[in-house]
């Protein structure tokens, strides 16, 4: 056992100086935090980093046409590392100045003594980051690289930037809540198009590592982002910026005009359901009319009479009731359970056809042909309307989508009078875009699409993935219903309710609708809306107009919603080349005044003057320049006497009104030495007219 | 407990290692950031994924290895120690580089490296202790005692030496404890150490002239004079690992590190800096606690050892490892110079974890002997 003991003395030697090496540790960390922790701690403060999001640039949102409707655009926040070792003393001291001069020229927000003396001041300091601006656009951005010690870039002029995307559209108000925004910073409102692609249009956001300096400003560590952000794709919307500005516009007109409180407009292909146009405008408290609210797709209120083409189109589908059906409608009032149905406007005649209760709006006529047929058994009737999908939202992309109601008989709701005050667009809600998607679908020989805003994902400009038109019923109704159906609709613009809107050129087919919306302090308020499409012979457009509480006498729909409709109509019309029928089949033999002719080349003059078709004659064939000696309202007599048999003769001749080309060939030609001073046609000469000159003299021109 | 049956040794053991194990793997997580940022996009997860599998995988090995029988490791050593001279030359050759140091050997067949001198440390120490036991009789002798035993730990060193200084430095001073536990005759130790510090000096003096006369010996140079000087800002990680130390007075909390993005080495050999920002000065001083009691477990293993090589090769291996967390906790908290030691059971570290999971495993191995001669009741307390 001494071995043992030997050993085991040395043991606990070994271990009691591990102990104390142990301690010694603790106590360097006592040190350390406590009496050199202060300004170890103080050093950290420098050297906190993070890593910083970058955001993708979130894509863009065009039009039908490629205008941009919403794009994002990059501000730059720049700064300088004034300290780094690349800017020697004498560079400072030299280019300080005007650095500063640049700096405040280009931002105007400072003078240049002040810039001077952040700079001076941020040099003496140490500081390693000065701000010089923020909010800089791409293109001062550019103008800045240009700057003195800037211009040396990041290592060698410690030029920093870095930057933030915002988002602008740049038709402002156009379609404004239907493209919509996504609030960033999570306070307010998301809504429309952003919101609804917004997974697209977002991208991937990339890291950047960053430090933080002095206050709570952080500049980058490295050049490189440490993780590149993927930027967002595009969309294409169906929306057509020109036609949306006609809406837009037409619509604020009319809003101002009768002083309505709010207003809505779609405008829709009817083959595809492509929203070509969507406007939406409130008054304000000052009068003016923004676009807050997505009333044509959230807004799901008492249609009105526009309800009546889904009722009577029910009864023609159920009952295959005619148009020729007399409806006795006595004295424009009836009673159903005591409770009144009245017109509007009191009949002609009482005895009248189903067309003509439509094209007059008959409330009356309407709730008894329902009557007629459905008051035995209504729930056939709402059964009908289920069928033809009007009680199901559309589900379109754009969050926010109102429901529509259409209550059935074993809800608790229903009465005795329930039937009829469906029939006209009571007791039933839908929403603007669900009315006018009803009313493309007949247009649309019943097939229902579903409303398109998306035509495309697009990324760098290649097509990522295209959206197909959507049929929501390939047939919410029969062919013969259809045909019914739109007789209907166009009596009404040529013999009914919206004799206003007859064009010259095309056929509008709609229906007017005036919603009695409740009482507003004391006085009733009114809806007037028009729905339809055009032309009717081959329909291509659906339209809803909807004017909610016009303040003023009118508030019929045919004379508050109609005319404009009519506005973005006639646009669409007349821009829609393919749509079109040639106007004019023949034309005259002449044009009916002459245009002012200058002097020229005769050849090409008589060239123009055939080709608009007006009278012209000469008196010299040959002569290859000739001006114009008379012309009278309808023709043009052109002589070569001016200017060419001037110069032969050796004096310089008039030159008002000739091109460059041609006066120089004329000139030089005939040995004068010609000097052209601006463009366009010659407005002074430095030789008078008629003066002689010998050849190689020199001649100055003014062209303006 | 069905599991506990199966698990034998110093039990005291077991639990250090496991709850130095956990706190690894929690410390690991939050101090790859950069490293996941620099290599793997931002994915941490990666890293914590593999080191999890190093440890759980160490730690089976650990099981493995204290079952078999302590008295075989110490025929294994002369093998280990004869096999381990060719593999460190082969290494300083034809080895994987990390820096300027050929260090790593690749294991075939897989795509993990190993670093030799992890191999030829256990292998070394084994065989010391070994001969130390069997020569004891002679132990006071110069030509029978010290010769033979200061042969293999020279050559050993000596192949260790260039591409890893502190390595072979720290294996040098474990030899050396050892040999003093050993009995080796007074007058032989101060024989050695004082070769030892006349060799520093010619090597200091070297490198300080020529520092390209050795491959590393610009690094060394510069580390030595950065810490003598203590200027800060050319002895960035020191200064960045008393930064973390000092925030953590007030304890940030697990992944608030802020240092771990500065320190280069922050997952291995500046954890301990990182922990101590994250949790604080009580969990620090825990550590070197749990290290001491390690040791302790050690001496007690080798006070109960009745073999004197079972005494040896557990002091030899427990010292080496607690002295290796010993420095490399100096050198986080600037006590030492910087050297490139990661912080054993903690640190991040592939293979190098495994070696020292063998080292427990043979302890335990020798605790197991000893518990299962005291349960036949045929060893007394001394």
């Amino acid at each position: 056992m001494e071995v043992k003991k030997d050993i085991l003395w040395r043991v606990y030697l070994i271990y009691f100086f591990m102990c104390l090496f142990g301690v010694a540790i603790i106590y360097k960390i006592f040190i350390i935090q406590f009496s050199e922790g202060e300004e170890l701690r103080a050093q950290a403060e420098r050297f906190s980093t993070r890593f910083f999001d970058i955001e993708a640039v979130r894509g863009n949102i065009y039009d039908a046409n490629g205008s941009l409707l919403a794009t994002s655009l990059p501000y730059f926040e720049v700064g300088m590392d004034v300290n780094t070792e690349a800017i020697s003393e004498e560079l400072f001291k030299d280019n300080v100045d005007s650095l500063s001069v640049c700096l405040s020229t280009l931002f105007k927000d400072k003078s240049y003594k002040d810039y001077r003396k952040l700079l001076v001041k941020a040099r003496r300091s140490g500081d390693r980051w000065v701000v010089l601006h923020r909010d800089v656009s791409y293109t001062d951005l550019q103008k800045m690289k240009k700057f003195p010690i800037l211009r040396r870039g990041k290592n060698r002029g410690g030029f920093v930037y870095l930057q933030t995307n915002k988002r602008e559209r740049p038709f402002q108000f156009l379609a404004a809540r239907t493209i919509g925004k996504v609030n960033e910073n999570g306070t307010g409102k998301s809504y429309g198009l952003e919101v609804a692609f917004d997974s697209v249009l977002q991208g991937k956001s990339g890291q950047r590592w960053m430090q933080k300096i002095a206050g709570n400003v952080w500049r980058p560590i490295n050049d490189d982002n440490e993780i590149d952000p993927e930027d967002g794709d595009d969309i294409v919307s169906t929306i057509d910026i020109n036609v949306q500005d006609v809406a837009e516009n037409s619509l604020m007109n009319s809003l101002k005009k009768h002083g309505a409180d709010h207003g809505c407009l779609v405008l829709m292909e009817i083959k595809t359901g492509e929203v070509k146009a969507i406007a939406n405008l409130k008054r304000t408290k000052d009068s003016t009319y923004v676009e807050n609210l997505n009333y044509a797709v959230g807004a799901a209120t008492v249609p009105g009479s526009t309800f009546k083409l889904p009722s009577l189109v029910a009864v023609m589908e159920d009952h295959n009731v005619s148009l020729d059906e007399i409806v006795d409608i006595g004295n424009g009032v009836c009673y159903y359970s005591n409770e009144r149905v009245a017109d509007s406007h009191p009949p002609v005649k009482s005895k009248i056809t189903v067309q003509e209760v439509f094209e007059l709006s008959s409330n009356v006529g309407v709730t008894k042909i329902i009557s007629r047929y459905y008051s035995k058994k209504p729930q056939q009737y709402i059964d009908r309307l289920y069928k033809m999908n009007l009680n199901e939202p559309l589900n379109i992309p754009i969050p926010g989508e109102g429901k529509p109601y259409i209550k059935d008989t074993k809800d608790k709701t229903w009465s005795k009078i329930s039937l009829q005050w469906i029939s006209y667009g009571y007791e039933t809600r839908i929403t603007p875009l669900q009315i006018l998607n009803f009313y493309a679908a007949i247009a649309n020989d019943g097939k229902m699409m579903r409303p398109m805003f998306i035509k495309e994902v697009m990324n760098r400009g290649k097509s990522v993935r295209v959206f197909k038109p959507e049929v929501i019923n390939p047939a919410i109704c029969s062919k013969a219903t259809v045909v019914k159906a739109r007789k209907m609709m166009e009596g009404v613009v040529t013999n009914g309710t919206a004799k206003s809107l007859r064009a010259a050129d095309y056929l509008i087919a709609g229906k007017t609708g005036t919603a009695q919306m409740g009482i507003v302090n004391g006085k009733m308020t009114y809806q007037a809306s028009f729905v339809g499409y055009f032309p009717a012979d081959n329909p291509k457009y659906a339209c809803i107009v909807v004017v909610s509480a016009p303040s003023g006498d009118s508030y019929y729909g045919g004379s508050v919603a109609g005319p404009v409709f009519k506005d973005v109509a006639d646009k669409v019309y007349s821009t829609s080349l393919e749509i079109h029928k040639e106007i004019n089949h023949t034309q005259p033999k002449y044009a009916l005044t002459a245009p002012k002719v200058k002097c020229g080349y005769q050849e090409e003059i008589e060239s123009v003057l055939t080709t608009l078709k007006v009278k012209n004659q000469t008196n010299d064939e040959n002569s290859e320049w000739v001006s114009a000696i008379s012309s009278d309202s309808v023709s043009v007599s052109l002589s070569s006497k001016f200017p060419e048999e001037t110069l032969k003769k050796g004096i310089v001749p008039n030159l008002f009104g000739m091109t460059a080309r041609d006066v120089l060939y004329l000139l030089e030609n005939n040995g004068m030495r010609v000097q052209l001073i601006g463009s366009g046609a010659v407005a002074s000469q430095s030789i008078t007219a008629g003066t002689p000159f010998v050849k190689g003299s020199k001649i100055v021109l003014q062209l303006i | 407990m069905n599991l506990l049956k199966y698990i034998k040794g110093d039990k005291v053991i077991w639990t250090v290692v496991l709850l130095l194990s956990l706190l690894s793997i929690l410390v690991v997580y939050s101090s790859v950031v950069a490293l996941a940022y620099r290599y793997k996009n931002g994915d941490t997860s990666y890293y914590l994924t593999k080191h999890i599998f190093i440890v759980s995988s160490g730690i089976c090995l650990m099981y493995l290895i204290h079952k078999i029988k302590y008295t075989y490791f110490s025929r294994i050593s002369q093998i280990a120690v004869i096999l381990a001279a060719p593999l460190l030359l082969y290494t300083l050759f034809k080895g994987v580089s990390s820096g300027d140091a050929s260090r790593w050997l690749p294991i075939p067949g897989t795509s993990l490296t190993f670093q030799t001198s992890d191999f030829a440390k256990l292998a070394l120490i084994a065989y010391v202790a070994r001969i130390l036991s069997i020569k004891q009789d002679v132990i006071k002798d110069f030509k029978q005692g010290f010769l033979p035993v200061i042969t293999p730990i020279v050559i050993i060193c000596a192949l260790i030496f260039p591409a890893n200084f502190s390595t072979a430095a720290l294996l040098f001073l474990t030899c050396l404890v050892l040999m003093f536990v050993g009995r080796m005759n007074a007058k032989h130790l101060w024989l050695l150490i004082g070769s030892g510090v006349i060799f520093i000096a010619f090597l200091v003096m070297i490198v300080w002239n020529f520092p390209d006369a050795i491959p590393r010996g610009r690094t060394w140079k510069a580390r030595i004079e950065n810490f003598s000087k203590g200027d800060s800002e050319s002895n960035f990680q020191a200064e960045q690992a008393k930064i973390a130390i000092a925030r953590g007075i007030v304890p940030q909390g697990p992944g608030n590190s802020i240092s771990r993005n500065f320190l280069p080495q922050a997952s291995s050999d500046f954890i301990f800096a990182i922990l101590i920002e994250e949790w604080g000065i009580i969990t620090a001083i825990i550590i070197i606690f749990l290290y001491v009691v390690l040791l302790f477990r050690g001496v007690r293993i080798a006070n109960n050892s009745e073999r004197t090589f079972g005494s040896l090769l557990a002091i030899g291996l427990t010292f080496s490892l607690v002295f290796q967390a010993m420095i490399n906790m100096a050198v986080a908290v600037n006590l030492f110079p910087v050297t490139g030691q990661p912080l054993p059971l903690i640190s991040m570290g592939g293979t190098s974890i495994w070696f020292t999971s063998i080292s427990l495993g043979i302890i335990l191995s020798v605790s197991r002997e000893t518990e299962v001669k005291m349960e036949g009741g045929e060893f007394a307390t001394t």
